[in-house]
């Protein structure tokens, strides 16, 4: 199947090196400590933070730092088909350890020691990308919940279909078969803190392809910041400073 | 200003300090929206009020509690004296809604989409169709299943099976609300208009539910969000070959452009009527609801014929107050429906504008 036409245009119109239009909004759930909706094109995810707050299960507690706990779920609606999924399958709970520990080494965990943080995500529409999606919202809702953070972790993912490197794969992209890399980095301090890739590359092209990746990390930690300022000259409106 | 008081306020039990301040304890550990009228109770000036503040910063976070249902003495005292007389915590009368917003069409994938919000509760309700075969008993009509998830982004406990219990609950009391029994008498949705080929095809509707954020009256919301959601169902005509025999199953071509609007004037609204002391309100918060001791839900259309039923809680209720609610809530239900049929045909025409 041809995925990059010859005029260079993807099957959704896109260029190869184009990311989807993105979309990020603070504040989603009332209830929680912090939240925020992320959406890609048609990826859309929700996260809430929880906490700082009291250990639930005490033999879990770290004395020495804050425990940091994730759990990813989709909604029923969120493929194309119907799902009819059992809660907690392999799939999701690989992609909860990944947001964990990704988020996990961004958050100053030594700051909150005997104390809890909960990340929940929860997947409203699933079209490729949304462990990267719930990585960009979960750093939106931590930063919202006023956690303290080494840095803005964004995540993105890139892939190489008819010999070309694409940039935020959608569904039917994914599904092609090809490599994708996901990427998610550390901006400021230029760190990788998640890497993974299925399928297989040369070498002298996965540095192409997670370079490409790397840029859109670049490209959504930009846009964050803006919402992140927007939000919080919001905040400084409504105290009336 | 007020916004970020709220949040302190419940915590200054913890951390008044003053002698005089000390006597007041009781009356002025309320939460969120009840700054006005607790102040009024306790008579502390404002600006004593504000000092106590900032006194207050450095205590726990309240909002921690997440959904907090961990009420003081004092708190629920306020709260049950405010239903008795007619004033809530947050303003409202015993017989009034929150403001309702409704959004169609927000999950594209689906056939047709809804979020409901009511004050802090925020549900998503979407209608997925899929071609299958009627069961034998029932030729005539198609299926409709009514599934509710409640995401643990709501709330900390519905953490992985932690939702379960009330999902359930959520999915059958709908059920019971919005599809009558089981042969299909009294239901909401007029079953057999999805069917296609009598006996070999139909519609079978898949209604999901989704809890986003949980602030009481989960049940009400739902059920809006559905009726909302079924308006906004577009089904695809169903183009059926002729020639295929009694005992063969047809060869269909299913439009990707001409949709039939799915009939919603039959389906009901749900209004539950909770019961705190010898009261009975309408739209309770998480915290109002923990403290009642039963709720009734019942499901009205627009004729004001009663569609279903469901009562919860533990304490028995006298048979003379079930009907007194009963018609309270029929009378609450065509406020209820006329609101919610501006708020969807206002959401729809935004929808076609965007």
């Amino acid at each position: 199947m041809e995925y990059v036409s010859p005029e260079g245009l993807r099957l959704d119109g896109r260029r190869p090196m184009e990311m989807r239009q993105i979309r990020a909004e603070i504040g989603a759930v009332s209830n929680a400590d912090g939240s925020a909706v992320f959406e890609m094109g048609n990826t859309k995810v929700i996260a809430a933070v929880y906490g700082p707050r009291e250990v639930q299960n005490r033999s879990q507690q770290i004395n020495d730092q804050a425990l940091v706990r994730c759990e990813y779920s989709m909604a029923n609606f969120s493929t194309g088909d119907r799902m009819r999924k059992p809660k907690g399958d392999r799939r999701s709970t690989e992609i909860s350890l990944v947001i964990r520990q990704t988020m996990e080494a961004c958050i100053l965990t030594h700051l909150m020691p005997r104390s809890q943080i909960d990340i929940f995500v929860q997947v409203l529409q699933a079209d490729g990308g949304t462990r990267s999606a719930c990585i960009n919202a979960a750093t939106l809702a931590l930063a919202d919940a006023g956690i303290p953070m080494r840095d803005i972790v964004t995540s993105c993912s890139a892939g190489f279909l008819n010999s070309t490197p694409l940039l935020d794969l959608n569904y039917v992209e994914d599904s092609a078969g090809g490599p994708d890399v996901t990427v998610g980095i550390l901006t400021k301090l230029d760190k990788v803190t998640l890497l993974q890739m299925d399928s297989k590359l040369p070498m002298d092209i996965f540095e192409n392809v997670m370079q490409l990746a790397i840029e859109g990390c670049k490209a959504i930690a930009n846009y964050i910041r803006e919402v992140m300022l927007e939000n919080t000259k919001e905040l400084e409106y409504r105290r009336g400073i | 200003m007020l916004s970020g008081f709220n949040v302190i306020l419940s915590t200054i039990s913890f951390s008044i300090e003053t002698e005089e301040a000390e006597s007041l304890k009781q009356q002025v550990s309320f939460t969120t929206t009840t700054i006005p009228t607790a102040l009024l109770f306790s008579g502390i000036p404002f600006e004593k009020a504000c000092q106590l503040r900032v006194k207050g910063e450095g205590g726990l976070s309240a909002a921690t509690a997440g959904t907090m249902v961990g009420l003081s003495l004092g708190e629920k005292h306020f709260i049950r004296g405010g239903i008795a007389q007619d004033l809530r915590t947050d303003g409202r009368k015993r017989l009034t809604y929150r403001p309702i917003s409704v959004e169609t069409g927000v999950i594209p994938q689906a056939n047709g989409s809804a979020r409901v919000r009511m004050g802090t509760t925020d549900v998503i309700a979407s209608v997925k169709a899929e071609l299958g075969k009627p069961d034998l008993l029932q030729s005539d009509k198609g299926r409709v299943i009514i599934n509710v998830d409640c995401s643990p982004t709501a709330a900390p406990i519905f953490e992985g099976r932690g939702g379960e219990e009330l999902s359930t609950e959520l999915s059958v009391a709908l059920q019971r609300c919005l599809l009558g029994s089981k042969s299909g008498t009294g239901a909401g949705i007029n079953r057999s208009s999805l069917m296609v080929v009598e006996g070999k095809l139909c519609w079978d509707l898949y209604i999901d539910g989704l809890v986003v954020s949980s602030d009481g009256n989960l049940l009400d919301a739902l059920g809006a969000a559905i009726k909302a959601a079924l308006s906004n169902t577009g089904i695809p005509k169903v183009h059926v070959a002729t020639a295929a025999s009694a005992d063969e199953q047809p060869e269909v071509d299913i439009s990707d452009e001409e949709f039939l609007q799915f009939d919603t004037s039959g389906i009901p609204v749900i209004v539950t009527l909770t019961k705190v002391g010898r009261h009975y309100i309408v739209d309770a918060t998480s915290e109002e609801e923990s403290q009642m001791s039963s709720a009734i839900s019942v499901s009205v259309n627009r004729n004001g014929h009663i569609c279903g039923l469901t009562k919860r809680g533990g304490a028995g209720l006298d048979p003379s107050v079930i009907l007194d609610m009963i018609s309270v809530s029929k009378h609450v239900s065509e406020q209820l429906m006329n609101k919610l049929d501006s708020e969807i045909s206002a959401a729809e025409a935004d929808e076609t504008e965007s």
